[in-house]
């Protein structure tokens, strides 16, 4: 039931769309020595909301539906400046990156948290 | 919960990864004045399973570094050649030196990494909480 509610469904999305964004990170920040490895990263939430309020429409049983807000991103090449071994990670800006995620996280965690509040009170508990 | 599980290993393996980088270095640092010494050192790799990239990373082959070994001139060493010189090791203390501070500063990234997992895990137990 509470996945048909909008905003259940948006905070769901942007904290698995955080989630999706930090694994990148990490695995930049883990590769951040590798010769030749280059840096990834996911399209903004904000795109992919616009993207989710015009979806393809489902007439048919085989046709494909979207499944959840934050689950269908796919991995962009970050651009950096390229060190000699032709690794484009730069470990600065993956911390910014980082923290920036986690608190799109918090925030998404956040909202989840108070609309399950104001969903409790309005049911007398 | 997954992405999170899969966040921890990743850094799991790039401390490892480090980890490894950081043994060579000290062994290097131990062995600077060794005669005959050659550098040991090794690329890091990243981790493929059935032929795509896991995004996790692996120190790779240890090679030795085929750079010339240091002429030292001392006619009194057991090892002096004719011309009173031996071969000691091709050892830089400042490159080394600046490896291990640049593996210890990716190391701490990752932890950082791992930690911020930890506690995006612990904030979405909380839910359950009443």
């Amino acid at each position: 039931m509470f996945e048909t509610l909008d905003i259940f469904k948006t905070a769901a999305g942007a904290a698995e769309h955080a989630s999706r964004r930090q694994a990148l990170i990490a695995q930049n920040i883990a590769n951040a020595d590798t010769p030749g490895y280059r840096g990834q990263d996911v399209a903004p939430f904000a795109d992919m909301v616009a993207d989710y309020d015009t979806p393809m429409r489902h007439t048919r049983a085989g046709h494909l539906q979207p499944t959840s807000m934050g689950a269908a991103t796919e991995t962009i090449l970050s651009d950096g400046m390229t060190s000699p071994n032709g690794n484009t990670v730069s470990l600065e800006t993956e911390m910014m990156k980082a923290a920036q995620t986690r608190g799109q996280f918090d925030m998404a965690v956040g909202v989840y948290k108070s609309a399950l509040n104001i969903l409790k009170s309005s049911l007398g508990r | 919960m997954d992405l999170l599980a899969k966040i921890q290993s990743l850094s799991t393996s790039g401390m490892s990864a480090q980890t490894d980088r950081l043994r060579h270095v000290s062994e290097n640092i131990a062995n600077a004045d060794t005669p005959g010494y050659h550098r040991k050192l090794s690329a890091f790799e990243q981790v493929y399973q059935a032929g795509r990239p896991t995004g996790e990373v692996a120190a790779g082959h240890t090679m030795l570094d085929q750079t010339a070994l240091e002429r030292v001139y001392d006619p009194a060493h057991p090892m002096a050649d004719g011309d009173g010189y031996y071969q000691g090791s091709n050892v830089n203390l400042i490159v080394e030196i600046a490896d291990a501070r640049e593996a210890q500063r990716s190391y701490e990234a990752n932890l950082k990494m791992f930690d911020h997992a930890r506690q995006m895990k612990a904030s979405l137990l909380d839910l359950l909480k009443r």
